[in-house]
Order: C-alpha cells, then sequence, then structure tokens
C-alpha cells in the first residue's frame, strides 16, 4: 500500500507540476529561513562545555578602592585578587588572564610578515580548565617564562600547519619557543571571555604566561578601570588597576563552598584593613548562568527570528490554499476510488503519503536555503561571522519542520476529503 | 442478496425536509436483473447511492449478502464496498492519464492482492469484456462505448457480488448501447445479479424485473407500462404481463 | 456593486477567505514596521554629528614591529607620518589621536569640578566622560568650532613623566553639566584646568544628545603607543584622491606598520550603524519574499472564478454583464478581501511592533505609514490578481446554457 501511495502521490505532481513546485517552494523558504535564524539563536544560547558547565565558575568580586565602583561585583580584578585565587588549592583548576594582542613572526623566516594575533595572558590552569584541545606539544609549564602555546590558525599562517613545536615566534621583538600547538578550537559562544562584545570571537591565537605578558607590558585590549593612572601593564601589579578575568573548576557543591568562604574570607580581611570600603559581594557562576547574564544573545536575531516565523506561517497558509485548490480539482478521482471501495482511511493514507513526500523534498531544499541564508545573513550582520554554523540537530529540526508544515498545509484539504459525499462528483 | 425494509433517507437544509426515499422495501435475489426507472428527481440516484453504500440512510434496514450494513464504521463499509459491489457510471468515470489496465486495477488496490493476483484478474475482467488486447491503452484512444466496458470490467474485477448501474448507456449512441447491453445480459446469464437504473423503456423491458420509483417510494411492476395509458394499451399490457409470468 | 452580496460570496469560501486575509494582514504588519525600521536606520545615519563628516578621514594603523616599542623612535615616525601626509595636496591639516567620536567603548575618567566633586553623583554621565587624547592639530583636523577660549596648544603638551595639571578642552554638553550657564574658562577640574570649550559633537550615540561629555588632554604624544588614528581634513574635491595615496605615504616612511582602515567620518557613521542597517535590509527582504507568497495566494484565490464559478460568471453574462462588469466584479471582490486584510494588519502592525520593541528599538507605527502600506498592498494585489480577473471576464455567456 506505501508504494502504491508513493505512486499515486508521484504522480499527482506529475499532473500539476507548477502548483506543487509553488507549494514546495514557498515551504522551504519559510522552514530555509526559520532553520537559519534558529541555528543563529541556538549558537548563541548554547552551552559551549557541556561536559563541565556546572563546574566552572566565573569570578566576580567586590574590592573597588572606593565607594563609586563601575559595577557591583565587578567582573575584573586587580593583581592582588586575581592572584589570590589562583594559589588556592580548592579549584581543580583556575586560569587567571586579560586579553591582548601582538604581532607575531616567525623568527626563523626571512619574511618581514607580521600576523596580527590575539593574545590570551593567562595562568597554565587555562588549558586544563577549558579542555583545549593540542594537537602537539602541551601548555607552558610556569606562569612565566618565553614560551607560548599557538592556536591552530595562526599555525597555518605560518607555519602551514605543521607540527611547530620547539619553533621560534618573534612577537614584538621577543623571542618565544611553542610548547604547544592546539587543534581547531571553537567555543560558542567564548565562554571564558563573554564580555565586551567578544562572546562570538574565536578562541585565541597566542596564549602566553601572564606573568611574561605583564612584565613585557603587554597592553590590556579588554575592560581595564582604574583609580589610579598608571604608564603600562608592568606597573599594576601594586595598583587599583582591575583587568584580570578568573575562572576556578569546583567539583562539587562542597568545594563550591569552600571557595566561597576562601573568597570570603579574603575580602574579610581587607575590610578588617580598611581596604574594603564596598559590602562584600564576592558571586561564583557557572558558564551557563555567566552567559545568561552577560545578555549575549543579539537581540537583533531574535528579532528577527520572530518574524521570519511569522513569514513561515504566511507560507503555511499560502501552501494550504494552493492544496486546496488543488484538492477541488481531484475531487473527482476521490470521488471515484471511494466508490470503487476506499475507505476514508485509504485516501487519509493517500493525501498523508503525498504530504510526507512533498515535506521531505522540500526539508531538503529548505536545508539548502537555509545554509544559503546563512552565509547571506553575515553580509547583513557580520557580528555573526563565527557563529552562522548549520549544526547536526538543526539539520533535523528542519527537517521536522518542513515535514509538520507540509502536514499541516494539507490538513484541511484531508479533512474535507473526509468529509464530502461521495456521489457529488459521479454523475 | 440485496434486503431493503422501510428504507428513509432524508435530506435537511435550514428550511427544508426533503425525503429523498421513503419507507422503500425491495429484495433483490441473487441473479436477478432489475431495472430502475422513474421519472427525473424520484429518488432513484438516491436509492442507487443508498444501495452502493455510497450514502446514510436515516431509518430502516439494509442487508447486503447477509450482511447488515447499519452502525457500520467507514472502514468496514467501504470494504464491503470493494468486495461485494460493482459500480458502473453514465460518464465512466475512468481516471483520463491511467492505461487501460491501470483503471481495471484501481478497486483491487484496497485489497491485500499481490501484483500477480491483481495481474490475473485484470487480465480475466478485460477478457471477459472483450478488451483484453487494448490493455496498455489511454481511454482517450478508445469509443464510448469501449470506454464503458473499461468501466464494466472494472466493476467487475472484484468479483463482485452485485453491479450497480446508473444509466450505463446514457452517454452512448445505439451501436455503442446496444453492445454494452449485450454484454450486461450476458453477465447476468452468468450469475452476476445487476440492478440497473434506465430511462429506456426497451432496456427495461429486456430484463426480468422492473420496478419504478416515484417521490422515493417504490412501484413495483413486472412489465414496464409507459405512464400515459389508454385503454386498449391497458389491455395489452395486461395481456404482456400474463405471458412474462412463466 | 452589491456589497452585502459581495460578502456573502466572500463567505463562500470562508476558510481561503480567511487564509488570505491572515496573510494580507501579516503582510502589512510585517510592511509597516519594516518601513520603520528602514526610516529609523536612515535617520540615524543621517543624524548631525557636529563634526564635518565628508571631509574628515582617518586612517586606522598599528606598528607591526617591536622597535616601536622605544616611544621615541615611535614619536619620530608618528612626526614624519604626519608631515608626509600634511604634504599631500588636499590635505588641510592633520592630527593624531587614540580614540574616535561616534563609539560606545573607548577611554573614559570621571570628571568633576574641584569645588564640587559631588557632581558625579548627582550627574551619573559624569562618571565615564570621554578622555581623548589629543594633540594641538586636532580641532583643526576634525573642523571643531571653538565656542569659548582655545583649542590645545604646544605648550599645552607637558614634559613627558611630569606631574603637573594639564589644561584641558571640553564640550559644550559638559561645559552646561558643570558650569551651567557661567564660563568654563579657567576653571579647575580633576582632570585638569579648562582653556576651551568646542560645539558639541557625538561622541557615544548610544547616548541621550545631552550628555556627549568628553575632554581633550595634550597627552597623545607622551602616549604614542595608544596613537591609532590619523585624522586628515580634506578639501572637498580631494577626498578620492587623497584617499587614494594614504596608505603608500605612511609605509613609504616606515614600513612595518599594518594599515587596518582607511574611512571617512561619515563612512565610521554609517559603521556604527552597520548593523541597525542589517536588520533593515534583512526586513525588507522578508517583506519582499512575503509580499511575494501572499501575491501567489491572491492570485491562486482569483482563479476560483475562473475554474470553479465559471457557470456562475457565464450566466451573469448572458444576463446582460459585459466583460467589464465581471472584470470589476472580481477586482472588487479582491479588495474587498484586501480591505479586511489591511483592517487586520493595522491591529498586527500594532502588535507586531509591540513584540519587536522587546528586542530593539523602533519608532511607533503613525496612520500615513499604514494607509502606504495599505496601497502598497493593494497595487500589488490588484497586479497579481489582473490575468484571474481578465480571464475570469473573458468566459463566454455560451457556458451558462451548458449541461455538461
Amino acid at each position: 500500500m506505501l508504494s502504491y501511495n508513493l505512486k499515486l502521490a508521484l504522480q499527482n505532481f506529475k499532473r500539476a507540476p507548477s502548483l506543487y513546485f509553488l507549494v514546495l517552494l514557498t515551504l522551504s523558504i519559510g522552514v530555509g529561513l526559520l532553520c537559519a535564524n534558529l541555528a543563529l539563536v541556538s549558537s548563541m544560547t548554547g552551552d559551549p562545555i557541556p561536559e563541565k558547565s556546572d563546574q566552572l565558575f566565573h569570578v566576580s568580586m567586590n574590592t573597588w578602592p572606593n565607594d563609586q565602583p563601575p559595577a557591583e561585583p565587578f567582573h575584573i580584578l586587580r593583581y592582588r585578587e586575581a592572584m589570590k585565587i589562583a594559589e588556592s588549592d580548592i579549584p581543580i583548576n583556575s586560569a587567571v588572564f586579560y586579553a591582548s594582542g601582538v604581532y607575531a613572526r616567525d623568527a626563523q623566516s626571512d619574511s618581514l610578515k607580521r600576523f596580527d594575533s590575539s593574545v590570551r595572558a593567562t595562568t597554565n590552569g587555562f588549558f586544563a580548565l577549558t579542555k583545549a584541545p593540542f594537537a602537539y606539544g602541551n601548555g607552558f609549564a610556569k606562569n612565566s617564562g618565553m614560551e607560548v602555546v599557538i592556536g591552530d590558525q595562526l599555525n597555518q599562517k605560518i607555519f602551514s600547519g605543521e607540527n611547530s613545536v620547539g619553533k621560534t615566534l618573534e612577537l614584538d621583538g621577543e623571542l618565544f619557543t611553542i610548547t604547544g600547538v592546539l587543534k581547531p578550537w571553537s567555543l560558542r559562544p567564548l565562554f571564558y571571555h563573554a564580555t565586551e562584545g567578544r562572546a562570538f570571537n574565536l578562541t585565541d591565537d597566542i596564549y602566553v604566561p601572564i606573568e611574561t605578558a605583564i612584565d613585557l607590558g603587554w597592553s590590556i585590549h579588554a575592560r581595564s578601570s582604574s583609580t589610579v593612572s598608571y604608564k603600562g601593564v608592568e606597573f599594576t601589579r601594586d595598583r587599583d588597576v582591575f583587568y584580570l578575568q578568573a575562572w576556578v573548576e569546583l567539583e562539587d557543591s562542597t568545594k563550591q563552598q569552600a571557595f566561597q568562604n576562601y573568597l570570603d574570607n579574603y575580602s574579610q580581611t581587607l575590610k578588617d584593613a580598611g581596604e574594603h570600603p564596598l559590602d562584600i559581594n564576592n558571586q561564583l557562576r557557572d558558564v551557563n548562568a555567566w552567559l545568561l547574564e552577560q545578555n549575549i544573545v543579539d537581540q537583533k536575531v531574535l528579532a528577527f527570528t520572530l518574524a521570519s516565523l511569522l513569514f513561515l506561517c504566511v507560507c503555511v497558509f499560502n501552501a494550504s490554499s494552493l492544496l486546496l485548490s488543488r484538492f477541488h480539482s481531484a475531487k473527482f478521482e476521490v470521488g471515484l476510488r471511494r466508490a470503487i471501495g476506499a475507505s476514508n482511511k485509504n485516501i487519509l493514507n493517500q493525501g498523508l503519503t503525498e504530504s510526507v513526500l512533498l515535506g521531505f523534498a522540500a526539508g531538503v531544499v529548505s536545508l539548502l536555503l537555509s545554509w544559503l541564508f546563512l552565509k547571506l545573513s553575515v553580509t547583513f550582520l557580520p557580528d555573526l561571522a563565527n557563529i552562522a554554523v548549520l549544526d547536526p540537530k538543526l539539520l533535523l529540526l528542519g527537517m521536522l519542520l518542513a515535514l509538520v508544515t507540509s502536514v499541516s498545509s494539507a490538513l484541511y484539504s484531508l479533512y474535507r476529503a473526509n468529509r464530502y459525499t461521495i456521489s457529488a462528483e459521479l454523475k | 442478496m440485496l434486503i431493503m425494509n422501510n428504507v428513509s433517507r432524508i435530506y435537511r437544509n435550514d428550511t427544508i425536509k426533503t425525503h429523498a426515499l421513503r419507507d422503500f422495501s425491495l429484495d433483490v435475489n441473487a441473479g436477478e436483473f432489475v431495472a430502475v426507472t422513474g421519472p427525473s428527481g424520484s429518488g432513484k440516484s438516491t436509492f442507487l447511492n443508498v444501495a452502493g453504500l455510497l450514502d446514510t440512510f436515516d431509518q430502516g434496514e439494509y442487508t447486503l449478502d447477509g450482511v447488515s450494513v447499519h452502525g457500520l464504521k467507514d472502514d468496514e463499509l467501504s470494504r464491503l464496498r470493494n468486495e461485494k459491489i460493482g459500480f458502473i457510471f453514465q460518464s465512466y468515470n475512468l481516471i483520463p492519464d491511467y492505461s487501460v489496465f491501470d483503471n481495471v486495477d484501481m478497486p483491487l488496490r484496497y485489497r491485500d492482492f499481490n501484483a500477480a493476483q491483481r495481474k490475473r484478474r485484470v487480465e480475466q475482467s478485460l477478457e471477459k469484456v472483450g478488451l483484453a488486447s487494448r490493455a496498455n491503452y489511454l481511454p482517450s484512444q478508445l469509443s464510448g462505448g469501449q470506454q464503458q466496458r473499461v468501466a464494466i470490467a472494472r466493476a467487475l474485477a472484484g468479483e463482485p457480488k452485485i453491479l450497480l448501474a446508473d444509466e450505463p448507456t446514457g452517454n452512448l449512441d445505439s451501436l455503442m448501447a446496444r453492445q454494452v447491453m449485450e454484454l450486461l445480459h450476458k453477465l447476468n446469464q452468468e450469475g452476476t445479479t445487476i440492478i440497473m437504473v434506465t430511462h429506456d423503456p426497451d432496456q427495461a423491458r429486456e430484463v426480468n424485473r422492473n420496478i419504478q420509483i416515484i417521490d422515493g417510494q417504490i412501484s413495483d411492476f413486472k412489465i414496464y407500462a409507459p405512464l400515459q395509458s389508454s385503454e386498449s394499451n391497458l389491455a395489452d399490457a395486461v395481456k404482456d404481463k400474463e405471458g412474462v409470468d412463466a | 456593486m452589491n456589497i452585502k452580496a459581495l460578502f456573502k460570496s466572500l463567505l463562500l469560501r470562508k476558510f481561503t477567505t480567511g487564509l488570505l486575509i491572515l496573510q494580507l494582514a501579516i503582510t502589512l504588519g510585517l510592511l509597516v514596521n519594516s518601513t520603520i525600521l528602514a526610516f529609523d536606520t536612515q535617520g540615524k545615519i543621517s543624524q548631525a554629528t557636529g563634526l564635518d563628516n565628508d571631509n574628515i578621514l582617518i586612517i586606522s594603523t598599528h606598528p607591526t614591529s617591536g622597535n616601536y616599542r622605544d616611544l621615541d623612535y615611535y614619536r619620530s615616525i608618528a612626526t614624519q607620518d604626519m608631515a608626509k601626509l600634511r604634504q599631500l595636496p588636499g590635505v588641510k591639516s592633520v592630527s593624531v589621536t587614540a580614540q574616535l567620536p561616534i563609539r560606545s567603548q573607548g577611554m573614559h575618567s570621571n570628571t568633576y569640578d574641584l569645588d564640587n566633586p559631588e557632581q558625579e553623583n548627582t550627574d551619573k554621565y559624569l562618571q565615564n566622560v570621554k578622555y581623548i587624547l589629543a594633540e594641538e592639530n586636532l580641532a583643526d583636523a576634525m573642523g571643531f568650532t571653538i565656542l569659548e577660549g582655545r583649542f590645545l596648544n604646544n605648550n599645552d603638551q607637558l614634559d613627558f613623566g611630569s606631574e603637573e595639571k594639564h589644561n584641558i578642552v571640553i564640550t559644550a554638553a559638559l561645559k552646561r553639566a558643570l558650569y551651567g550657564d557661567e564660563s568654563a574658562i579657567g576653571q579647575e577640574t580633576n582632570n585638569g584646568f579648562i582653556v576651551g570649550v568646542i560645539n558639541d559633537i557625538i561622541l557615544d550615540p548610544t547616548l541621550p544628545a545631552d550628555k556627549q561629555y568628553g575632554l581633550f588632554i595634550n597627552t597623545v604624544m607622551e602616549y604614542i603607543f595608544a596613537a591609532r588614528y590619523y585624522v586628515l581634513n580634506v578639501e572637498p574635491q580631494q577626498m578620492a584622491n587623497v584617499r587614494s595615496q594614504v596608505s603608500e605615504t605612511i609605509l613609504a616612511v616606515q614600513a612595518e606598520r599594518d594599515i587596518f582602515s582607511v574611512f571617512t567620518m561619515q563612512e565610521h557613521l554609517n559603521r556604527f550603524y552597520r548593523d541597525d542597517k542589517g536588520l533593515a535590509d534583512l526586513f525588507l527582504l522578508l517583506c519582499g519574499l512575503m509580499l511575494l507568497i501572499t501575491a501567489i495566494s491572491s492570485y491562486a484565490y482569483s482563479q476560483f472564478h475562473v475554474t470553479k464559478q465559471q457557470k456562475f460568471i457565464g450566466i451573469r453574462r448572458a444576463l446582460g454583464a459585459r466583460k467589464k462588469d465581471i472584470l470589476l466584479y472580481v477586482l472588487t471582490e479582491n479588495w474587498l478581501v484586501y480591505s479586511l486584510g489591511c483592517v487586520l494588519g493595522g491591529i498586527i502592525a500594532l502588535g507586531f511592533n509591540v513584540m519587536l520593541s522587546q528586542y530593539i528599538s523602533l519608532s511607533k507605527p503613525d496612520l500615513v505609514l499604514f494607509l502606504l502600506a495599505t496601497g502598497v498592498i493593494f497595487i500589488s494585489g490588484t497586479v497579481a490578481t489582473w490575468i484571474p480577473a481578465t480571464r475570469t471576464s473573458n468566459i463566454p455567456p455560451v457556458i451558462a446554457t451548458k449541461t455538461v
């Protein structure tokens, strides 16, 4: 029966090809557009590290030295607090870092071409904490020293993707040895630096020990606030300059509580010494809570998703009325089949088979259109470049949507076919 | 074979109630060839629709080949229609882009036959109507009479117990009409029960049983009597009646 | 025209009529809001910035070599750059700075008058005043108008490392915030002595127009490592010419530089609203698609007359209707549906506007826009149904008598 129904469906398509083509087109455009938008929203709201997103915590503290803090608590820290966090053994891993930028060059190369690279000046716990995937080598052992880890993209640009462990890079006039090269690594969103509009940036090109970066005075490329002036980053260790971010990995609630106490005790000692004018307000937020608070979902995309939902409705209505007009033309044959013994169920199955077949076709086309639209959306909203990807679960969703819309469009026609009296058309 | 007892079919719209069939009772035995006549709007079509399970009825009982139709669900009605009834329409109602074979094959698709079984039955049906050589033709390549014979083959394909024909020769010229009627008679002689709605008094006269439906009710005449009759004709009619009784 | 009869004939096809009305309504709703977005964005892009948008050229650059860590070296290169740029024909003045107007991020500082330190508590915006590293030529390069006093001069650039208080120039908005109607010249703030006030310029478009607080201090050469932008004031006809030469000029001085981009102030303004424009364009694209689809539905809806209503149309013709009458009949029926759709569409437009406002900022719809959108729908709908309407009017009267 299924093969017969499929055969009948194909026959129907051949009889009114332009109509079915229009139905296919409207459904696939509607589903494709919505799917593309959902892909964007899903990228923006996804959990980038699900295997431990509830164990990684961002640390915010309230140690601003006067009563006009930029925020309470503040998401960036002074060197003192950051080091206090880094030296605690309660977290299994911790990472303290700031974002910078430098021009990189293969020290051995004759060419003077330098590549603009994004830098993460960090403690060495960063790699274990974020589960950074290494293709070659490993992270640097200490928080100082002239060693770096580089990302896959930079490795491709400078060393054509080879194993460059042991090679030397010239960064801003200084020589660094590569200890590790990462595999292609995409975090959507970039949870470890979700502030200052960087949540959809790519992972960094160069990871350098934090003390080295500070000593060399590599400038801060993200938010920094201070109550005093300073001539360069190398002078910030003992001043009230807030620019470092800290993440800790705490395996269970006991550890979390212990660490919270650790922070609060530290803040209390500051208070006792008269150096903490604000209330003690140390907050640990796990990956998803932190991302939620940063409100990184691009509201424009949400607005457009809403519009594309309405658009899908219009497409379904259109498909519905086209299919209904087709039903009118097909009434005769339905009546005939009923007269020779097809039950309502048979006719319903025939109609459903047709819808499902159409739905599959629409699904395939819509996925193509989704992909196309994602590419197109980047020309309209260039900030989306890194998140405009279709991951497998969206493909599934797209197919499902196409099937659902195809069947819904046919519902009224199927209902009418079920209800009308057979004899009317057969005279 | 077909027993209707006090069947009523009432059509209702907002203001008017129409009794299309009114206390209609009929007994048709297996092997009979019944002609149904009556003026326009008398309820002939309604009768055929109810008999063919295309339409429901409001009161009364209807038993087809021993099965009481009352209260059956759509699935069961469809199965009955498929297995026991064969329909022949005035305007053949063939699917224009199907071949003769596929047209005849249609009702068989709704039963559990495999491809080989279907093929055998279709070929047998086409044999019976004398069109086995035209199995791959399209309806547009056949004459009106041939198309109607294909429709008859389609009605026969499922080996129904009863054929219901609605003015089967209404769209044909006299020669083709003749051929179709001969076919129907042949089938009847081979044992198929046939109920045929017709306007043609000659056709009615040729079959062994006539029914007249007027205003939704049945009048049973053994001989078709024209509606306007003079006295002499009436005498002849009575004589004829006695003659056919045998 | 018998409106009642028309309504009745619509009721014959409740489902398809209903669907079409819904489609029209949604299309109108989207059309109105897309137009609002487009106009809003256009308004943002053409807003007055207080700057000479078309005649300011900006070069964003960064050194790539470690040699620039030697700040004296860096300064000498920068000085040469500016000298060479100044020599290009058509360039009226050249300056260098660390941050540009029309940007929300950047260097900020809290600012208050020393005699009135509580100010920054009453006016929160005083906690985030744009702190712009400048040098003496910036006013000419940017085309500032001096309202009071003077702009910075060479003497305002103190010795590097000096702890003395600098002289600063502030924007008119900051002056009003700190001193109201009084003169600001000579007043002392935490950031320095005020020697001049310039006209209002848009420093951060996300802030209210009267809160554009900014101060200029002659320290860009001291902190030369932050000096990312060369600002050129160019004569009106010479922009294209100058533009094509600036990169070579700079690289000729010293090649180890990355020239990120070269753009005018207008392009900088456009860039700020790039995403707004992108979204507005996306919405317009969607509108176009939706109109197309609704037009298809409208076409199919009118085809009904050709395919299903032939007999009735034939009867009308047999009874004396002319082709024109039939054409008008079909069109009027469509217009009735459009009217219903547009009335519903008005409600949907309002609702959609409210929903969208939760995500983005856009103006409220007004009546004129609604009427315009209705017009668009009527016109595109009529075009879509023209062919079916014509076909319907061509149905011959003889059909009335056909029985088969």
